[in-house]
């Protein structure tokens, strides 16, 4: 009768004794993701990471450790959603581990201490972190600090439609010429409106679709600043450019004027959009090379290249052509176990890897993160990735990592929709900005 | 007498706690964060101190050595320091190797000290680099502190000469959090675009409330009065429609009806018009289907009180006159408008208080567009503290924004109280006295 009892405490603290050996040994860990502005074409951001599981527990595995990672997945479509749930989850403590969102997000997080810096629990010398662009580490750091790890990078061409663009009088050899006229500054913003009027006044396109521009608040629009001469961020202060401003603002308020945007353009259904610019029911437009993944696999725009040509932004007065890049950077949130967010770490550094990054660039159509992704073949063999990848990144600029630049850009907004439906004249539409930029954030912007 | 009192206190608490939590709460919690610059930049929950470049900018002119030194990171290889990687029991062989070779070194950056101890040669983990680079720190440049006495500290213990007036102002100048301040309020006050939010908001609740919720609803409920009950039950219950639909399929079949692919724009195509976007043509045009859309479902309600209220007048009072002879246009004139009075009162209050705050038909469809023609004053604080492309999400002044929405909302329930004279509605019975 006295041997039970004792042989059950034996039990009891043999079971427990494993458990704790196995405990050293053996890790099971949830890593949560959540990926904005998220569509069918762009899942490997989020499977990059399950990719990226596997090969870690199997570097575990050598090692002699028992590492079961397990991924969840959180994508959504667009991005207001996205950082309203982001910010208040991670203000909540219930952040995820993983987050893949815009540079520009970096500055007011990291300010808020809602992300945590990579360069904390990765080695940014050594393969794949020190082969990916100098430029887009830079994006992907705040005040000299490397909070994220580039996911992507893009830019936002300026988009023509060919066989409309023919009927107005350019031949074959003038259209290949176009990307190098717009980059040299001799095919402006004057020309874009006067060939987009010519498409109308030919009847080729209706009456406000001439030039079909994005048709919502985006990062788009702030290439339009810099080719009127604007600039966004100097040392470290944000930039207010009155006169840049006014010019592009302009631009717009023209577009509509001369009848070649509509002045209801913004707001319209997303889909109505993307199926106008993809059938040639629109003349000239702007988009991002992603883009050209929606045309192709979801628009059914089959000879992309032969109905579409594409260039930077073009110059106006003032100011020269240029694109914008906007890359997804991986972020780590804070508040989890240092353990665990080392793992998180080690997950974005492995997804970075370029035969894993180029499934994302290639099946998404965005641009490759590092140079020894472009000579992978999958990368190099496609022609939309090569030929965006040369003619457009090397002249982009990126939107500045300031914990103030999202107050800056919702003025900047209000005051160019104004202007676009007729709401405020430009003048007034930009000195209501100054007045605005003025009061909310004082001497952390240089207005001139 | 006592126990009654007390097991009434009891029955009432849970409903007590619910409007606590629920009601007040809420609302103490907005007047509180209205006194606030909180954003996603200064996070809800408090600050830390960062020397960050970015932070120390507004300084460089005040005192440009400070803060030269203060933004530069600098990593000393130092005995301290080496004792520190000592007492990580990592590898023997790294401390001596730091002490016999790198000893007095000074790096500018965490990377070049960190490139130097990948080079030993028993080349630690990553993890293990990070944590022997940090024994080597000699600067408060991009560290967080949670407070500010640790800020002096760590500004103690490293070095700097700072009176306790530079150290204030440096820390002021790096904190991270928000701090309490009425300029939300003057920027409300200040901003023209308040303004023209404000008329909007005035202009949506006075339209939508005179022409559909009192006036059509009026109109609907003596139609069906004067219907057959089966036609009358019919005709409601068409016009609840709108109010049982699911609100985003319901503004989504609008939406559908006023594109420039949707049902008008294909209609008028067939007179000749080219097609075009109904819905946002101009101010006017989102105007209208702002109004119709909420007029539609606002409707209803009114309709439904309405209804109740007729039934409620003795069918003799209309007997009686027809005797007399009264035309249809009398009995309402007479007999029903003169009867509606409170429901019409009690109508009028309710819509105007639910309008105020009502903004997810004008989200769903003109998301307070063309050129925040449409923005009402809800949806506006809605977009400034929680939807924000950039992610700047803007607590502190959508906060005031809700807040003065309280305000008029209480002022117009105590305005609507006293139209009503509510103490004779709750007056005791005299058949009671």
């Amino acid at each position: 009768m006295t041997i039970l009892p004792t042989l059950k405490c034996m039990t009891v603290a043999a079971a427990i004794l494993a458990s704790t050996t196995a405990l050293s040994f053996a890790k099971d860990l949830t890593v949560t993701v959540w990926a904005g502005g998220t569509g069918p074409n762009d899942v490997y951001r989020l499977d990059a990471i399950d990719i990226a599981a596997e090969q870690l527990q199997r570097e575990a595995a050598i090692k002699g450790e028992d590492l079961k990672i397990k991924v969840e997945k959180k994508a959504y479509s667009g991005w207001e959603d996205f950082k309203q749930a982001m910010t208040l989850a991670a203000e909540a403590k219930t952040a995820p581990n993983i987050v893949v969102t815009g540079h520009e997000d970096i500055g007011p997080w990291a300010q808020s201490g809602l992300i945590v810096p990579i360069e904390d629990y990765v080695d940014l010398d050594s393969w794949p972190l020190n082969n990916i662009y100098e430029n887009l580490m830079d994006i992907a750091s705040f005040s000299g600090t490397v909070y994220g790890i580039p996911q992507d990078a893009e830019s936002r061409p300026m988009f023509f439609w060919k066989p409309h663009m023919k009927a107005i009088g350019y031949n074959d050899a003038d259209l290949d010429a176009l990307p190098q006229k717009v980059q040299d500054g001799s095919y402006t913003m004057k020309n874009l409106l006067e060939d987009a009027k010519k498409m109308q006044d030919k009847g080729l396109v209706q009456p406000g679709y001439g030039f079909y521009p994005r048709y919502t608040n985006g990062p788009d629009f702030w290439q339009f600043y810099t080719s009127f001469g604007g600039t966004m961020e100097e040392d470290g202060k944000l930039v207010f450019d009155k006169a840049a401003m006014q010019r592009a603002y302009q631009f717009f308020a023209d577009a509509v004027k001369d009848g070649v945007t509509k002045k209801n353009h913004i707001g319209m259904p997303a889909d109505q959009w993307w199926k106008e610019v993809a059938s040639g029911k629109a003349g000239i437009w702007h988009g991002g090379t992603w883009h050209y993944a929606r045309y192709v696999n979801q628009e059914g725009l089959k000879d992309f290249f032969g109905n579409v040509i594409f260039t930077l932004i073009p110059a106006g007065e003032g100011g020269k052509a240029n694109t914008l890049t906007h890359p997804l950077v991986y972020l780590l949130t804070s508040g989890h176990d240092k353990d665990d967010t080392e793992i998180a770490a080690q997950l974005i550094k492995i997804a970075s890897e370029p035969r894993i990054n180029v499934l994302h660039a290639v099946k998404s159509a965005h641009l490759g993160i590092s140079k020894s992704e472009t000579e992978i073949e999958l990368y190099s063999s496609d022609r939309w990735t090569r030929e965006a990848t040369e003619r457009l990144l090397p002249y982009a600029n990126a939107m500045p990592n300031n914990a103030d630049f999202g107050t800056y850009w919702n003025i900047m907004w209000k005051g160019l929709e104004a202007s676009w439906t007729g709401a405020k004249s430009v003048d007034a539409a930009v000195n209501d900005v100054e007045g605005e930029l003025k009061n909310t954030l004082g001497d952390k912007i240089i207005i001139r | 007498m006592r126990s009654s009192r007390t097991l009434g206190l009891i029955m009432i608490a849970p409903a007590a706690i619910m409007i606590v939590l629920f009601f007040l709460m809420p609302v103490v919690l907005t007047a509180v964060f209205s006194f606030t610059n909180m954003t996603t930049a200064t996070g809800i929950s408090g600050g830390a101190y960062q020397i960050a470049p970015n932070s120390l900018i507004a300084l460089k002119d005040e005192m440009p050595e400070v803060v030269q030194q203060l933004t530069e990171p600098r990593y000393a290889i130092d005995e301290e320091g080496i004792k520190g990687v000592e007492g990580l029991a990592l590898g023997p062989g790294i401390a001596t190797e730091l002490r016999e070779k790198h000893l007095g070194e000074v790096f500018s950056s965490r990377r070049e000290a960190e490139r130097m101890i990948k080079d030993l040669n028993d080349r630690p983990s990553t993890r293990d680099v990070k944590q022997i680079s940090e024994q080597f720190n000699r600067s408060v440049a991009n560290l967080r502190f949670s407070s500010k006495e640790d800020l002096f500290a760590s500004l103690d213990k490293f070095g700097f000469k700072m009176t306790s007036e530079q150290k204030e102002g440096l820390a002021s100048a790096t904190y991270t959090g928000w701090s309490w301040t009425t300029e939300n309020f003057s920027r409300i006050a200040s901003s023209p675009d308040m303004a023209q939010i404000l008329f909007n908001t005035l202009l949506y609740v006075a339209l939508v409330l005179v022409l559909f919720n009192t006036s059509y609803a009026m109109l609907l409920a003596i139609w069906t009065h004067y219907m057959p009950n089966t036609q009358a039950t019919i005709f409601r219950s068409v016009w609840l429609l709108p109010r049982i639909t699911p609100v985003v399929i319901y503004v989504l079949m609008w939406k559908w009806l006023a594109w420039d692919t949707g049902f008008i724009s294909t209609f008028m195509g067939k007179f000749g018009y080219s097609p075009k976007n109904y819905l946002l043509d101009n101010a006017y045009n989102a105007w209208l289907f702002v109004v119709l859309i909420n007029g539609f479902i606002g409707a209803s309600m009114g309709m439904l009180v309405f209804s109740s209220a007729l039934k409620a007048i003795p069918k003799s009072q209309f007997f009686a006159s027809e005797v007399d002879g009264a035309s249809r246009w009398q009995q309402i004139r007479y007999i029903i408008l003169p009867q509606m009075r409170w429901p019409i009162l009690f109508v009028t209050c309710y819509q105007t208080l639910s309008l105020l705050a009502s903004f997810n038909e004008i989200l769903l469809s003109t998301r307070g567009g063309p050129g925040k023609a449409t923005e009402v004053w809800s949806l506006a604080a809605y977009h400034t503290a929680l939807n924000n492309y950039a992610g700047n999400l803007e607590y502190g002044l959508g906060a005031a924004m809700a807040l003065v929405l309280v305000i008029i909302g209480i002022i117009l329930s105590l305005a609507y109280l006293r139209v009503f004279n509510y103490a004779t509605l709750v007056a005791r019975p005299l058949i009671e006295d």
